[in-house]
């Protein structure tokens, strides 16, 4: 057995895996109304190419490219466009969307397999990952093909696919591990031939054994990681699985190295090997709020309502609803907001799962700068947000901050933490672009 | 579409950690305790009335002071303004009148805590500032208040040797009787310090640091403050607070082993003669070093900067027992590391992730 790896710093929180980890996922049919959010990549949202009355098949272009940080949008099922809307979104406060009301889910593949992808010519990879309007499924979003097109000059010798999933309460990576696991090894070794890598690896937390297992015995080379949280963050995996830190500022691809996440080698072999492009994804709905926790394959643009009527229901007690995990999701005013391509949860949460909000002053107890996997003195940075000296928030290396939670998270005075910095982000940028202008 | 439920909003992340500033105050007062149990052993029950006034004197103020200043009021029973006045009592000799820890703790929270913006904005450790002020105020009370450590015997409290030192070999120094409620560090004043008496040095080194003396310094059958003397119930509260994660051990690890190498090099009548044991058991160090330095808010936040603080405590409190004023440098040396906090904090920053090292 491998060793145990890890990077340095984080917190552990309990995890509360074992609402949903036995729960093998359930596949939703398709809601009578879709909302089809248009902005679930990062980046520029697609530009609607269909108007309300128009008929659309399953895995039609809804939304056009719009961009090189961008995707197409597809519809997930055959129907008839009602109205195009800005809605509330998961991940952020609102957004264009296309509502359809859905006819049937029938339909074959949308593209011509390719069977032989080893022999295919990568740049007609890269163009199909594209098309099938890929991003990363681990909850960033990110444009898959971009990350598959590094700029020239740059040599890429390392794959990670990741499978940490380290938020406390998610198991949709860790069910599609254990159900998907061909497709899985498939869609990673397509990614390692596009950006010809010989030797990829899928970290994975030690608390997911049965996950480490099955893929080891279907012959994938799993790195151990210790159950830590950041363990999954991009950055920090790199450092615990292959040693290199990436330079602040930079990216992964400066140090040789590309991340992906489990759930985006799946949609990535679906699209090569099925033809198929990103309409579905499998997301956990959890949390003590909800009575039958579980995990779910749904299409996009199904509400959160459908969601938590399929885990049955609310509880009497539901404090706080969640979209993604509890350390970095945000929390949703309403549950009609739809599902995109990076909603990894819905969490139901009881008032005694969520932090008390009483805050105290910083009592200077130093506990997140021993946290922090940056190296970063999060309570100075706080401060100076606070008193609004945006200067010396700058220095502090505000900008550095990735927003994992983590101090806030260990802070004994209840201090929020992530949301100062996350303000000193904003204003140091402002001032950034002032002193440039 | 139907209607949908409207929850509350907030920000990230959702979920803490249990061990919040309360939690962290009461527990370090439960660590407390088996050191009051020993106090009330040794020094009868006027020390526990003492450590009694003590408290109720430091809640109090806080009470009065954020009443006085419109703040919200229960912050004083957060638990920091107890920790406050007991360690203020446990840093009085059980020999003075019961307004002296009063009016320190007094001092203590009104003026080092709330004068300067209340919890986590003081400079100074305020138990430390103002046992300082008492010091500086009642040098006699504070310095001759020492009371004979006693035992209950036979149904009785009674006196036992003064200052743990075996008397058999000191009763024959003829100035040393006047010291028969003294302290094992003031026997070391005045014999190893500027205007000892060198000549005795030999024969006073081998009675302090010998085995009975330890052992009497490790149970706490000596002379001292309050709270201070018994070691065994201090690192039974430190080990307390180990096990429930409060103590970060970088500041006590790093202050002790700085006493006990200075103590080493120069905690004896020579140098390379010390006994880093001695110094280690003898005077506040054990109570400073796991429940004063320790204090959050005075001591640096950077990890290299906390260990910084602690070797330059441990390296001021020899000094201090060696050639200062005072027969103990524990409570001046961490006031004096207090005041350099900011300073260190300034220059230990942390290098970021991926911002020095690169490509590994």
């Amino acid at each position: 057995m491998s060793k145990v790896k890890s990077f340095a710093g984080g917190t552990h929180p309990p995890g509360n895996k074992g609402l949903s980890c036995g729960a093998a996922v359930v596949r939703l049919p398709a809601p009578e109304v879709v909302t089809v959010p248009l902005c679930q990549h990062l980046g520029a949202p697609s530009k609607p190419v269909v108007k309300p009355g128009d008929e659309v098949t399953k895995g039609s272009v809804i939304g056009e490219q719009n961009g090189f940080i961008s995707l197409p949008t597809h519809s997930p099922v055959n129907g008839k466009v009602l109205r195009i809307e800005n809605v509330p979104m998961p991940h952020m406060r609102s957004g264009p969307a296309v509502v359809i009301k859905t006819e049937s889910e029938d339909g074959e593949n949308v593209y011509e397999p390719i069977a032989d992808w080893k022999n295919t010519e990568i740049p007609l990879l890269v163009s199909r990952i594209k098309e099938a309007g890929i991003c990363g499924m681990g909850g960033a979003s990110f444009p898959t093909y971009v990350k598959l097109s590094p700029p020239p000059g740059v040599k890429i010798d390392t794959l990670i696919i990741n499978g940490v999933e380290c938020e406390p309460y998610l198991t949709a990576d860790h069910r599609l591990m254990l159900e998907k696991a061909d497709d899985l090894i498939t869609g990673m070794n397509i990614l390692a031939h596009v950006l010809g890598v010989s030797d990829p690896c899928i970290g994975i937390e030690v608390n997911k054994p049965d996950a480490i297992e099955l893929l080891e015995k279907k012959g994938a080379r799993v790195v151990r990681l210790k159950v830590q949280y950041p363990q999954g963050a991009e950055k920090q995996l790199i450092d615990a699985a292959v040693g290199r830190q990436v330079p602040a500022g930079a990216l992964p691809l400066n140090v040789g190295v590309v991340v992906q996440n489990v759930g985006t080698c799946v949609a990535v072999a679906d699209a090569v090997c099925k033809g198929m492009p990103s309409i579905r994804r499998i997301t956990t709905v959890s949390g003590l709020g909800v009575n039958k926790p579980g995990n779910f394959d749904v299409c996009v643009g199904t509400p959160v309502s459908t969601l938590i009527e399929a885990a049955g229901g609310y509880k009497e007690d539901v404090k706080r609803l969640i979209g993604g995990g509890p350390m970095m999701g945000m929390a949703l005013f309403t549950d009609g907001v739809p599902v995109t391509k990076g909603t990894s949860g819905i969490l139901a949460m009881a008032s005694k799962e969520v932090r008390d909000t009483a805050e105290g002053p910083c009592i200077k107890c130093g506990k997140c700068v021993d946290v922090c996997p940056l190296n970063l003195l999060p309570c100075t940075i706080a401060t100076a947000s606070e008193y609004e000296k945006w200067e010396d928030a700058e220095k502090a290396g505000a900008l550095n901050c990735m927003a994992c939670g983590t101090c806030s998270y260990v802070c004994p005075s209840g201090r929020y933490l992530v949301h100062y910095i996350k303000r000193a982000q904003n204003e140091v940028r402002a001032l950034i672009r002032a002193r440039e202008a | 579409m139907a209607e949908n439920r409207i929850f509350d909003l907030a920000v990230s992340p959702h979920v803490g950690s249990p061990q919040k500033t309360k939690r962290v105050m009461w527990d370090v007062v439960i660590a407390l305790i088996p050191a009051l149990i020993a106090a009330f052993w040794f020094f009868g029950p006027k020390a526990l009335m003492l450590v009694g006034a003590s408290v109720g004197a430091a809640v109090l103020t806080e009470w009065l002071c954020l009443k006085f200043m419109k703040r919200p009021v229960n912050f004083a029973f957060d638990g920091s303004a107890v920790v406050t006045g007991l360690l203020l009592a446990y840093n009085v000799p059980s020999g003075v009148p019961w307004w002296l820890p009063v009016l320190g703790s007094a001092f203590a929270i009104a003026v080092a805590k709330q004068a300067f913006g209340g919890l986590g904005h003081n400079i100074v450790n305020p138990a430390l500032l103002g046992r300082a002020f008492l010091v500086a105020s009642f040098p006699v009370l504070m310095t001759a208040g020492w009371v004979a450590p006693m035992e209950w015997r036979d149904g009785q409290h009674i006196e036992v040797q003064a200052c743990g030192v075996p008397t058999g070999n000191l009763s024959e120094i003829g100035e040393l009787d006047a010291l028969s409620g003294a302290t094992p560090l003031n026997v070391l004043k005045q014999t190893f310090g500027w205007e000892g008496e060198p000549e005795r040095a030999e024969e006073v080194r081998e009675s302090l640091f010998s085995k009975e003396s330890m052992k009497n310094l490790f149970m706490g059958r000596i002379g001292g403050c309050i709270g201070e003397t018994s070691v065994i119930m201090l690192l039974l509260g430190a080990l307390y607070l180990v096990l429930r994660g409060v103590l970060e051990l970088r500041l006590p690890l790093s202050y002790l082993g700085s006493v006990a190498l200075f103590g080493w090099l120069f905690g004896g009548p020579g140098w390379l003669d010390g006994n880093p044991l001695f110094h280690l058991f003898a005077g506040g160090v054990i109570l400073g070093g796991f429940f004063m330095i320790t204090d959050m808010v005075t001591t640096p936040v950077t990890k290299k900067g906390r260990i910084i603080f602690g070797i330059g405590a441990g390296l001021l409190t020899m000094v201090i027992r060696r050639w200062g004023g005072y027969p103990e440098g524990c409570s001046y040396s961490i006031l004096l590391m207090n005041l350099c906090t900011p300073l260190i904090d300034r220059y230990t920053k942390p290098v970021s992730f991926g911002e020095v090292k690169k490509n590994g």
